[in-house]
């Protein structure tokens, strides 16, 4: 029998000849990737030089620090943290990435997303590497073990494959493709596995949107979500990849816990309503539902194409009186690019509020909802609370929909403007 | 090192799957850090006389993929300093489970657990034979066994005394 792909890249890592899903081994991460946060980083830091006695990381090259939360920051505390932040990347010699743009689309331009390495970070959104064939794991808190060991504890998990076929009808974003798996296969069908994404459908995806599918990958239950890197993505991987690796990928006759297929010729635009990311359901059932606020941005959408669809739809028209638009690229790559294409400058005449990349508006640090209010977003997460008050609300959608539904101040079909 | 076994009665059932942590003291309070004022929250929608009826000892059990959304740390904070000694579950959310397995606090995969058991029911969690016993009843079911680095992180106490016991290892 073949091997999958995370069981190769696992293997390598743990410098045996082969792994089996099951197999309880210790790897050694290529790339150990963090952002700073209060009670994440900070104290890492500190447990690294008190309870270990590490003064200097052993391999910097190994570690990337970004900092993209509380971008810019609001009190004297917040930038104490980002201080601490850039102090221990000089004295470890550690690259740190700032104001560069949103730290899991960052890694992927400035090249942690090499084919075929296996990197971890805390936070699970860094799955997203996964578009170029490489295996990055969240391992929330247990990233303290790839601070002060060479090699991390990990049991090699099983893959569950999702073929996707066809092509995506105007106005359905890859989004959607990820909000229908949800769907159909549902909120625990990859627990402690891996969702590993194949089928002709990926040729007509772009490789910003398979970055919104890999990216959202643990709202599946999985630990990650890789693709078998070919193609352009694996030209954009590794023109910048930052170590020398063979890519790898699945074998054919590879071991999958389940196999599924998806037309996405069938699927038409979803909205994920409150409270939680298993409630996918359709667009159409919301249309009407009053909003007050539209966020397109997040490491999961905000990149080009959104930027451009959201563009195409209110060219020439104006976000609704009353209604907050918010617009942050990703990335600053990707905002300066959509500068250039003019994306920019339609949707500021528009009335949209454009910001530089930060991740504060996904969590609610800033544009911060009250009570009541409600809005149609591209973030990450629907859960309560997570954009302001717990008493507000959060429909996640595709950028068209934000964009559509600014127009009109409700929840609105993107594919009447398309 | 090992495992001492889990002894008391179940003192909530959470029915529903995909369950979030978060709604244990309320997404309101999610940001308080003071033990006291978090246990005193805790549960509260579910039962407000839940302080006084737990004791030390004490298991909550769940459905399945327990855990789901993005969970934080202060619910299992408070539970803990309510004196709950652990999670037994239909199954868990990754995310979840890794938390709280590094914050050394046993979370036991059961399928079936929500059968097996009525509220205030007196279970066992036994981990050398890894059933789940339920002394009320007089029955017992299997758990799924951990892997054996959760397990040597629940034995040590959590993660950083886990890391801190195998310093040989500590190669940075």
């Amino acid at each position: 029998m073949g091997y999958t792909i995370t069981e190769k890249i696992l293997a390598r890592a743990a410098d045996q000849e082969s792994v089996r899903a099951g197999d309880e081994i210790m790897a050694k991460p290529d790339f150990v990737l963090a952002y700073d946060f209060p009670g994440y980083t900070d104290v890492y830091f500190k447990q690294m030089k008190e309870e270990f006695g590490i003064e200097k990381v052993a391999e910097p090259e190994r570690f990337g620090i970004f900092i993209d939360h509380m971008v810019p920051v609001a009190s004297p505390k917040e930038e104490e943290l980002h201080k601490g932040t850039r102090a221990w990347c000089a004295e470890n010699d550690v690259p740190l990435y700032e104001r560069k743009g949103i730290g899991h689309q960052v890694a992927a331009e400035v090249g942690y997303a090499t084919p075929g390495a296996f990197v971890v970070h805390f936070d699970g959104h860094i799955s997203q590497l996964g578009t170029f064939g490489t295996l990055a794991i969240g391992l929330r808190r247990n990233i303290l073990e790839a601070f002060v060991r060479e090699k991390v504890s990990i049991k090699v998990p099983e893959t569950v494959r999702v073929n996707l076929h066809g092509k995506l009808k105007p106005g359905v974003m890859a989004r959607d493709v990820f909000h229908h798996i949800v769907r159909i296969l549902g909120p625990s069908s990859c627990r402690f596995q891996v969702l590993e994404i194949g089928g002709d459908g990926l040729e007509d995806l772009s490789i910003e949107g398979i970055q919104s599918i890999t990216c959202l990958a643990m709202f599946t239950g999985a630990l990650t979500a890789i693709v078998n890197p070919a193609n352009e993505r694996l030209e954009y991987a590794s023109s910048r990849a930052r170590k020398e690796l063979e890519p790898v990928s699945s074998d054919p006759d590879a071991t999958y816990s389940a196999v599924h297929d998806i037309a996405l010729d069938d699927l038409e635009p979803l909205v994920v309503i409150p409270p939680t990311p298993a409630n996918s359901r359709n667009l159409s059932e919301y249309v009407g539902l009053d909003v007050h606020s539209g966020y397109l941005g997040s490491c999961a959408s905000g990149r080009l194409e959104d930027i451009e669809v959201a563009a195409r739809i209110l060219e020439g028209r104006q976000v609704k009186s009353g209604f907050m638009l918010h617009v942050i690229p990703t990335s600053h790559e990707i905002m300066a690019e959509a500068g250039r294409r003019g994306y920019l400058s339609t949707l500021a005449e528009a009335g949209a509020y454009l910001s530089t990349s930060s991740c504060d508006f996904c969590y609610g640090r800033i544009a911060t909802m009250t009570e009541g209010q409600r809005a149609v977003s591209t973030g990450t997460l629907n859960v309560k609370g997570r954009m302001g008050s717990p008493d507000s609300e959060i429909y996640l959608c595709n950028a068209a929909t934000v964009a559509a539904s600014a127009i009109e101040g409700c929840i609105a079909d993107p594919r009447a403007y398309l | 090192m090992a495992l001492k076994n889990l002894r008391g009665r179940i003192a909530f059932i959470f029915e529903d799957d995909d369950f979030d942590v978060d709604q244990i003291v309320g997404v309101k309070n999610i940001k308080i850090q003071d033990l006291d004022e978090l246990a005193g929250l805790a549960m509260t929608t579910y039962d407000p006389e839940f302080g006084s009826k737990v004791q030390p000892g004490d298991l909550i059990v769940g459905g399945h993929n327990f855990g789901f959304g993005h969970p934080h740390y202060p619910p299992m904070k408070a539970l803990r300093h309510l004196g709950i000694t652990g999670v037994v579950a239909e199954s868990f959310s990754p995310g979840y489970w890794r938390g709280e397995i590094s914050m050394g606090f046993p979370q036991i995969s059961c399928p079936g657990i929500r059968a097996f058991v009525d509220r205030w029911d007196e279970i066992e969690v036994d981990w050398e034979a890894g059933i789940v016993r339920n002394i009320s009843r007089g029955t017992d079911i299997a758990f799924e066994p951990l892997a054996l680095a959760d397990r040597a992180m629940l034995e040590a106490g959590g993660l950083l005394e886990y890391l801190k016991a195998n310093t040989e290892e500590n190669t940075q």
